[in-house]
């Protein structure tokens, strides 16, 4: 049982088309590591497609910045806030308002939503998780690992925009957010797509309906989009603390550095709805 | 322990709808069980229960000794299972598919998996997607019988397969039975746990039907006989001989149900020259008929 474990195949065997996105080559297979390694086409997707939208937007920074500097402050202050739209002529102000505080997040809180959904949900309703269940493998582990997978693939997402963006810093004039600032920012918004992801395989664990899971925690997205932006506008300014976007952007990383503060709130909500999902999930009955 | 699985009064109820009502059961070790039933009978409830992916609403379930819920994990290690619509990720090949299941397993001898697809002619680079329902199901066999288990749970395990493909899954319980291991499998067609159970449970709308040897079900069971003669078809001389009923003659074929030992027809048929002879295999729905027409049945199906 030790030595001869499953075939490792050789290379050349090895489907041609489906270059190896992980080098597991002599690593243990777990429900974490498979889990990634099925999901490698689509992680790498969101990944480039986020921080090439992150890229785009910061490469309009030269042209764009100043005048829309200019036309923005005959707005409201109200609606300035609420779109991060005080100081677009600041690099930071600039990547804080439509960049960072809506598309980026937008695309982590959708590939969370969609990963979390997934990872419990989904493959109940596909009859999967009726496999790996009767495997020697407990339900608490099988919630833990498949969220670990998540969360990697958050990181990852986050990790790809901060490359990106550490690339186009100099040629986009963003030469003034220091790196550690950057680095704060996607800190964050790996929390982020993370605490959807979370919520995701939390509402998962309970119900175990793809559809309804997405749907329910993409409503969560878009109410806290509305919390965090749109409360302060119509006096309800304590809205924003039950608002994720608050915590992913509400300290302005790109200018203050990091939020550990609010990176902990996002990472203990993670932690809290992970759990609390895996309780749900041992206690009740596998759909078919 | 004497005993793979015993079940006491299980019960699982899906909301106000009866999944499973008051089944008790014991299944040997080292016993092939057929678990029969129609479909929608409650067979995969009951495996689904053994398997501690769902509960029971009453009753207890004991299988190898252990409590699947509280001893799930040490269960699932000693189990071997193939779900009723076995699914698996379609973005794995197959090789990778069962590289994963077996590190999920610690490992598993790389030589016995490969003869075990070789065998049901299951290719390993694929990618699942691409499979068969056949082949999807071959794969479903492998991972079920490669770690080689005390217990195997088979739901409708020869679904989707050809006939020689199935031979091989036969060869496979047979070793298995031949080891010492317990095989308890689902079907939904007499014939295909017949041919290797040592006994069989009948279970209709999630109860408990009759628990029995294949021979004395297959003894109860009515069954169809056809019969040509070379002239006119003799109806009278079987109107009437034990165990016989429906006789019809039309020209020189006679058919006619039969239950029981077809003794008597046949000697009452060696009078005359026969050209062909026809017996169909009773269907499930005809074993019931049997079950309940002979009275045997009538004590066990009532309210337990």
């Amino acid at each position: 049982m030790t030595a001869s474990r499953m075939p490792e195949a050789p290379e050349a065997a090895r489907t041609p088309e489906a270059p190896e996105a992980l080098p597991h080559g002599r690593l243990p297979r777990t429900v974490w590591s498979q889990a990634l390694r099925d999901n490698r086409r689509a992680l790498a997707g969101w990944t480039a497609g986020t921080a090439l939208a992150g890229a785009m937007y910061a490469s309009f920074y030269p042209q764009i910045g100043g005048s829309m500097g200019d036309l923005t402050r005959s707005f409201p202050e109200g609606l300035r806030q609420a779109f991060h739209m005080e100081d677009l002529s600041s690099a930071a102000g600039y990547l804080g308002s439509t960049p960072f505080g809506l598309v980026v997040p937008l695309l982590a809180l959708f590939h969370g939503a969609a990963a979390g959904a997934r990872a419990v949900a989904g493959d109940e309703e596909s009859g999967y998780l009726d496999l790996l269940l009767a495997h020697p493998v407990g339900r608490v582990r099988l919630v833990l690992q498949r969220y670990a997978a998540l969360a990697t693939g958050s990181a990852a997402v986050a990790g790809g925009v901060l490359l990106m963006m550490l690339a186009v810093r100099g040629p986009a004039d963003l030469g003034g957010i220091p790196v550690t600032a950057f680095a704060a920012q996607c800190l964050n918004l790996a929390l982020f797509g993370a605490f959807f992801g979370a919520l995701a395989l939390c509402i998962g664990c309970f119900v175990g309906r793809r559809g309804t899971v997405f749907g329910a925690t993409a409503a969560v997205g878009v109410l806290s989009y509305a919390a965090n932006a749109l409360g302060p506008l119509v006096g309800l300014g304590w809205t924003r603390r039950f608002s994720a976007f608050h915590y992913y952007i509400g300290g302005d990383p790109l200018r203050n550095g990091f939020q550990w503060a609010h990176a902990g709130v996002l990472a203990a909500v993670c932690a809290v709805l992970v759990l609390l999902g895996a309780w749900a999930f041992r206690r009740r009955d596998i759909g078919v | 322990m004497d005993k793979a699985i015993q079940l006491e009064r299980l019960a699982k109820t899906y909301g106000r709808r009866r999944g499973l009502v008051d089944l008790t059961l014991d299944v040997g070790r080292g016993e092939v069980f057929g678990f029969l039933g129609p479909n929608g009978a409650g067979k995969s409830t009951t495996i689904r229960l053994l398997l501690d992916l769902i509960r029971p609403s009453g009753g207890r379930a004991v299988v190898l000794g252990l409590d699947p819920r509280r001893d799930a994990v040490e269960l699932h290690r000693r189990t071997g299972y193939l779900a009723g619509d076995f699914t698996v990720d379609g973005r794995q090949t197959v090789r990778e598919c069962l590289a994963f299941l077996a590190a999920l397993r610690g490992g598993v001898p790389e030589r016995r998996v490969t003869a075990l697809a070789e065998r049901l002619g299951l290719e390993l680079a694929p990618r699942i997607r691409s499979l068969s329902k056949g082949n999807r199901q071959k794969l479903g066999l492998v991972q079920a019988f490669m770690h080689e288990p005390e217990l195997l749970v088979l739901d409708e395990p020869t679904s989707g397969l050809d006939p020689l493909v199935q031979q091989v899954f036969l060869d496979l319980v047979r070793e298995a039975r031949a080891e010492g291991r317990t095989v308890f499998m689902s079907s939904h067609v007499m014939s295909e746990v017949q041919a290797v159970a040592d006994r069989v449970a009948i279970i209709r709308e999630g109860r408990l039907v009759t628990v029995d040897t294949v021979s004395s079900l297959r003894e109860r069971a009515v069954r169809t006989v056809e019969l040509h003669f070379d002239g006119p078809a003799p109806a009278g001389e079987f109107e009437g001989l034990p165990g016989v009923t429906d006789v019809v003659a039309e020209g020189p074929r006679l058919r006619c149900r039969i239950a029981g030992s077809p003794d008597a027809l046949v000697k009452a048929a060696a009078r005359h020259t026969v050209t062909g002879l026809l017996c169909e295999e009773p269907d499930l729905e005809e074993l019931f008929f049997a079950y309940y027409r002979n009275g045997g049945g009538d004590d066990r199906v009532t309210d337990a």
